[in-house]
């Protein structure tokens, strides 16, 4: 017996649907759509919270535009060029159309088109965010099982004192160091610059290998003595690490199978939240080496009072936050199956 | 009256620079091979080599910086980017200096000017045979339509020029006015572009005159400076565009722009058609803009650069002179500190405040403390790097606190403000006059904040004293006494003209202080010996009336390697702005 074509493409059109019903259904796409449903309102909130501070922010950037030694009729005509002659209601209005019509405007400064700026910037930034990313985990990760494999031990406490000193020392002290140390000594990297990668593999990583090491390590030191620390307290009060033992585990074993992976909740959370501060951190990373990323632009154009570069930059940035604690919540939910999706 | 303008980043940037590294609180102390440096062969030579390619690094705050492009009609960092500007227009005039002698006002791509109609007529003559890097000619034509686009573009690299517009209006070829409206913004007065078409015109091929109502005393010195001086190519923008010539504009330079990443690196290469046989000596120059001091200091260490335009910070400069491997040139000293009193509110409305804050500075111990002595002092608004220096002032009320607190006991006491740009350095000298000013029983409290704030105190008209930086190598041009000190500017803090509800109300009534007039007479006469004698009238009234104790004058430094040579780097030329200048052209490497 043959459908006919009609019929076949009913009968798939309702699999289909069935399909989607299902995925729609599932607790962890509702979770998603709840989470995305959350984040627009909050990236709005986050868009009108920056511009009502740079709307704040003291100074005139129609006079700091026209020059200190302008003419009021000058600054006049600087202001209504720039559209600071029209409320800030009508601004922002205008700058949220044009966003969510694809049209980012024109930087005031420049006069370049943002969307193109964000475009040439977006990929160094992205590439520093997730080497350094990357870097934090592949130290932190292998200390902190040693470490707490004998807390107390020599290895520990010369790994807590070197990283309890590499946190309190900021990163752009980091970065001059290292550039002290690896361009200036050595000569070995490059002190400032970016090599795009279609210049060269090689000549892309050697030029972003200290802002990497410079953004990556304190964070490393830190998800490194969280994770010590979660591995330790596993290890010294939690019943089933007893039990393990009990069952004669081998000590490797249970820290690495057992305790690593409860532990591995509590970094999984802390990387989501530290997201935005390792963008953040290129902000002055970028401008110490001279890498043409999101974070330089954002800071010239914060210096110069470009309203359009810097509102599309936190915005960016606030995204980036957003989208990183939503992929933690999806993956925490995936992970532990304790954790009810509908209850985060 | 119209004025001369320039960048507003005097004050910020000769205060500024010296907080990255004092903010960072590291040196390069750790890798920097230690010794004296070879002072006596600074600046000596062989003979100049062609050839070779330099990387220039300037600090990202301020040379560095070209976020509204190099176009100089649209560029509003017209002062800030002179390095630029040399390598890629060259210039009409050059501000020049032999080792050892004054510096002066020499015309490169003009051949010569002429002031007639007593001091009101100035005529330019361009040297014959000059081609932009297209391949057509810089003529007077090509000059006009330059001038007229940088008088009416809404660049504050615009000079501002009384010009004499009731002359009889000049008849233009059509295709030429065709460009121009082309060339200039949607939005522009054509009754200005009309009026200034009168007052400046085409003589011949060669040769352009400006009629002026007034004698301008200081409006060549001011072309080294300002966007009249940046000649492009008005063929190549009407080919290339607005977007694409701001980016890489098309001039008669020494070299010409390859490459240009706004804010971040400008590359360029020799100009093969360069009107100067020989010239320039450089295949190659470079602009990396980097984050201040510190970072370009490491970075030229690092091998990455060879010369830092403009170092500032005290320690680093210390720390490049004890480096063998590099030389360290100082600039010419031109701009002093200055603490502007507000005449016009409580408490220095009365003079007697004033003087007391007069008697109780004692700039020489900031400028030993914190400067290790390689200030300047000054007690008037240049140094002796600027022309018409005179550093005493009869009468000028010197460091006694005694007297200070004598006042300040007549007064009942006195409470100030003292605002400032919120820059490590400055608050530093900031809180060493906290202290000096507490022992003579004046209370202090200290006010840094960022430039934009502190731009709005001033137009506010609320602050009380300020520290600031006056002065550039003409008193007259840049963040000059007229902008610290006449009644109608913004930012100065002397009395307003008897009448005058404010400063816009004075300039709608024409009315004038004794102060203005003195001001107005020192560029009233293009005599530089006339003009001496009016600024040290000025110098005089402002000390007698005492609306802000000058203190030192300290010029950045140019850092290179050691096989660096050229003027402005191995020899001073003043600041025409905040940097000094160089002459790219002429600037070579010597080989190994």
């Amino acid at each position: 017996m043959t459908n006919t074509v009609e019929e076949t493409t009913s009968i798939r059109t309702e699999e289909r649907s069935s399909l989607l019903g299902r995925v729609a259904g599932s607790p962890l796409v509702r979770l998603i759509v709840r989470r995305v449903l959350i984040a627009i309102p909050l990236l709005f909130a986050i868009s009108v919270l920056v511009f009502a501070l740079l709307e704040a922010m003291p100074g005139d950037p129609a006079r700091q535009q026209a020059g200190m030694d302008a003419t009021e009729e000058e600054v006049e005509s600087v202001r209504k060029r720039l559209g600071l002659d029209r409320s800030p209601v009508e601004r922002y209005v205008s700058w949220l159309l044009g966003f969510l019509t694809g049209n980012l405007g024109r930087s005031t400064v420049s006069g370049q088109s943002v969307a193109v700026l964000v475009g040439e910037r977006m990929a160094v930034t992205m590439e520093l965010v997730l080497l350094a990313f990357a870097l934090s985990l592949v130290i932190a990760l292998p200390i902190a099982l040693l470490a707490a494999r004998k807390p107390g031990g020599v290895f520990d406490r010369i790994v807590m004192v070197i990283s309890m000193t590499l946190l309190a020392v900021p990163n752009y002290v980091l970065a001059l160091l290292l550039v002290l140390v690896f361009a200036v000594s050595l000569r070995t990297l490059p002190a400032i610059g970016f090599v795009p990668i279609e210049d060269g593999l090689w000549e892309n990583l050697r030029s972003v290998t200290l802002p990497v090491l410079a953004l990556g390590v304190p964070i490393s030191c830190f998800y490194a003595r969280f994770l010590r620390g979660d591995l330790v307290e596993q290890m010294n009060s939690a019943d089933y690490i007893e039990t393990a033992r009990a069952k004669g585990v081998g000590p490797w074993r249970v820290l690495w199978v057992h305790a690593f992976r409860n532990s591995s909740f509590g970094l999984l959370t802390l990387v989501g939240l530290n997201v935005g501060g390792l963008v953040g951190g290129t902000i002055i990373i970028e401008q110490i080496f001279a890498m043409p990323g999101l974070g330089m632009m954002m800071l010239q154009g914060a210096m110069s009072r470009d309203v359009a570069v810097v509102q599309i930059c936190v915005f960016i940035f606030a995204a980036v936050a957003v989208f990183a604690n939503l992929v933690v919540d999806v993956m925490y939910a995936v992970l532990d199956p304790r954790i009810r999706y509908g209850s985060r | 009256m119209k004025r001369i303008r320039n960048e507003g980043r005097s004050a910020a940037r000769l205060i500024g620079s010296f907080a990255v590294v004092l903010g960072l609180g590291l040196t390069s102390v750790a890798c920097a091979p230690g010794g004296q440096s070879d002072a006596t062969d600074e600046g000596k030579s062989g003979e100049p080599q062609s050839g070779g390619d330099l990387t220039v690094l300037l600090d990202a705050g301020f040379a560095g910086g070209w976020a509204t492009g190099l176009d100089p009609a649209t560029s509003n960092t017209t002062g800030a980017n002179l390095p630029q500007n040399s390598a890629i227009f060259g210039g009409l005039f050059t501000l020049e200096s032999e080792e050892g002698a004054e510096a002066e006002i020499v015309p490169n791509q003009a051949e010569s000017y002429e002031w007639t109609d007593e001091g009101r007529t100035l005529t330019i003559t361009l040297r014959d045979g000059i081609t932009f890097t297209d391949g057509t000619p810089m003529d007077a034509d090509a000059v006009l339509w330059n001038w007229i686009r940088a008088l009416n573009s809404g660049s504050t690299g615009a000079p501002r020029i009384d010009l004499k517009t009731d002359g009889p209006a000049p008849t233009l070829d059509p295709e030429f006015m065709d460009s121009l409206w082309a060339a200039l913004p949607e939005d522009v007065n054509k009754a200005d572009v009309e009026s200034d078409l009168t007052a400046i015109q085409v003589v011949d091929d060669l040769t352009l005159k400006i009629q002026l109502n007034t004698v301008n005393g200081s409006l060549l010195n001011s072309f080294p400076g300002t966007n009249l001086n940046l000649i492009g190519s008005p063929t190549a923008y009407a080919e290339m565009g607005a977007e694409a010539f701001s980016l890489m504009p098309v001039a008669a330079g020494p070299f010409i722009v390859t490459s240009d990443k706004l804010n971040e690196r400008l590359e360029l290469e020799k100009n093969p058609d360069y009107f100067k046989e020989g010239l320039p000596y450089l295949d190659e120059l470079t602009f990396q803009s980097v984050a201040g001091d510190q970072v370009a200091y490491q970075t030229l260490l690092a091998g990455q650069g060879d010369v830092i335009e403009g170092l500032s910070s005290v320690t680093l400069i210390e720390e490049a002179e004890k480096n063998p491997d590099v030389k360290v040139v100082l600039g010419a000293p031109t701009s002093p500190y200055v603490i502007q009193l507000n005449s016009r509110i409580a408490p220095f409305d009365d003079k007697r405040a004033r003087e007391a804050i007069y008697y109780a500075t004692d700039f020489d111990a900031i400028n030993e403390g914190l400067f290790k002595g390689q200030g300047e002092m000054s007690q008037s608004f240049t140094a002796s790097g600027g022309l018409f220096w005179e550093p005493d002032v009869e009468g000028y009320r010197t460091y006694d606190p005694e007297k200070a607190k004598e006042i300040v006991e007549e007064l009942g006491g006195l409470k100030v403000t003292l605002g400032t740009t919120d820059i490590v350095t400055a608050r530093s000298v900031t809180t060493a006059l906290q202290t000096q000013w507490a022992e003579a029983g004046i209370d202090v409290e200290i006010e840094a904040q960022a430039l934009g704030d502190v731009i709005s105190d001033f137009v506010g008209g609320q602050w009380e004293a300020m520290l600031q930086t006056a002065g550039a190598w003409d008193p007259s041009v840049g963040i000059g006494v007229s902008v610290r000190f006449g009644s109608t500017s913004p930012y100065s803090g002397a009395p307003l003209p008897e009448g005058a509800a404010n400063a816009g109300d004075a300039l709608a009534r024409g009315l004038e202080t004794e102060l203005d007039q003195l001001l107005a007479d020192s560029i009233a006469t293009i005599d530089p010996e006339e003009r001496k004698a009016r600024y040290a009238a000025v110098a005089k009234y402002i000390s007698d009336e005492a609306y802000g104790p000058f203190g030192m004058a300290f010029s950045p430094a140019q850092v290179m390697r050691k096989n660096v040579y050229g003027p402005g780097l191995t020899t001073p030329i003043p600041a025409l702005a905040v940097n000094q200048g160089v002459l790219y052209d002429r600037v070579w490497v010597e080989s190994d």
